[in-house]
């Protein structure tokens, strides 16, 4: 048995797999390449984040040295960021305890915010568009928000009607708040305390 | 075993090359996307004057995540005739250019703090034209123009005029269209 096998075997074993083994690695190489190419582009930049209490900014979005993944998730979106100078976005997709914001629930959003020359806090849907509501506000600026004696703000975030500062919620779905700094002093993101950013406080949450 | 050990050996490869096409894949995607900015802007080459991408209020826009309080301008750029001399008349609301490259990614940004006079004014060119025109200059009468070198041929202008309360939006659109880019014959 072994006399016969012996000659046969090295032919099987090499001739058909090595070429399969070949195909095989390429494929592999292109599948999974490619794959976890498309999910790095539709993601967020992996790299670089600036992380304040919800948060989240890439100060080197908007510079000449934002790295590959990036430029590649740039020229995916569409989307032409704030330049380092211009100013900067912060986008929050949780509450101050980390979980994620929902429309069902209402949140109070504040007290203070960075020095900048002028601030912007936007609601948008879960699919990054503006949100569709019967106020039609999804907008505050730090010139129109209003303030008490000690100069802090609070803005309401709910689906149904609040006294002071109110931005209707979407019918339903998560949402992300996102607020834009413009022309704040110093390099972007270089002298920024959590203390300095509102904190998004989880209010009650209705069916 | 053996067969398993190859198979081993051709997955490791895979993974490895794997590595080599995501590197690839990534480097190339800003220049082979066919959505991205330049794409949006490039019909306002031949403008004289910024066009409108983003009217306050984010409606309309092929901008993603606009901020409702500020109105966004554009202005494409081809240096191969020449330099762009982009200009604003500032006001009291903030406005700001941002220089983008043809594949995305800023080179450059400005805001109206660095106004002269009331005026902010960039000329934007390749680094062979600004020999050319330090060559050409006057020494006893040096050019007053803000010079920025692209490193590209091909790029966009953002020009953003934030409106602190909505009852200023039509004049920040105002002022953002009001934002003049010419392209200078030879210098």
């Amino acid at each position: 048995m072994r006399a016969l096998l012996t000659p046969i075997s090295p032919v099987t074993f090499r001739r058909v797999p090595t070429a399969f083994l070949i195909i095989y690695a390429l494929l592999l190489a292109l599948g999974l390449g490619l794959s976890t190419a498309y999910w790095a582009i539709n993601g967020d930049p992996p790299f670089g984040s600036l992380r304040l209490g919800s948060w989240q900014a890439w100060p080197k979005l908007g510079s000449p040295e934002a790295d590959p993944y990036m430029r590649a998730i740039i020229a995916r979106r569409g989307d032409v960021p704030l330049a380092t100078g211009e100013g900067l976005g912060f986008t929050a997709r949780t509450d101050s305890e980390g979980r994620p914001l929902d429309s069902a629930c209402t949140y109070s959003i504040g007290a203070v915010a960075p020095i900048a020359r002028l601030w912007t806090l936007t609601l948008y849907d879960g699919d990054g568009r503006l949100p569709i509501t019967e106020l039609r506000r999804r907008t505050f600026t730090s010139a129109e928000v209003l303030r008490d004696s000690q100069d802090r703000f609070t803005i309401t975030l709910s689906r149904t009607l609040q006294p002071g500062n109110w931005l209707q919620l979407p019918a339903s779905g998560p949402f992300t708040v996102v607020l834009r700094l413009y022309d704040p002093p110093g390099a972007a993101g270089a002298n920024l305390e959590e203390a300095d950013f509102p904190v998004i406080q989880r209010l009650e949450c209705g069916a | 075993m053996r067969g398993f050990g190859r198979f081993i050996i051709a997955t490791l490869c895979g993974i490895v090359i794997a590595v080599g096409v995501h590197i690839v894949a990534i480097l190339a995607s800003p220049h082979l996307a066919d959505r991205d900015a330049f794409n949006n802007v490039q019909s306002t080459l031949t403008a004289e004057r910024a066009q409108l991408v983003s009217a306050p209020g984010g409606e309309d826009t092929w901008l993603p995540r606009p901020d409702p309080a500020v109105a966004v301008a554009t202005c494409a750029f081809d240096l191969a005739n020449g330099p762009m001399r982009i200009a604003a008349r500032v006001g009291s609301l903030p406005l700001s250019f941002s220089f983008h490259k043809e594949s995305g990614g800023v080179f450059f940004a400005v805001t109206d703090r660095a106004a002269v006079r009331g005026e902010l004014e960039i000329v934007t060119m390749t680094a062979r034209q600004l020999d050319e025109a330090r060559a050409a200059e006057d020494e006893n009468d040096p050019s007053r123009d803000v010079r920025i070198v692209a490193p590209d041929r091909q790029g966009f202008v953002i020009v953003r005029v934030v409106a602190p309360s909505p009852s200023l939006r039509p004049q920040a659109e105002e002022a953002a269209k009001a934002v003049t880019c010419t392209a200078e014959q030879d210098t």
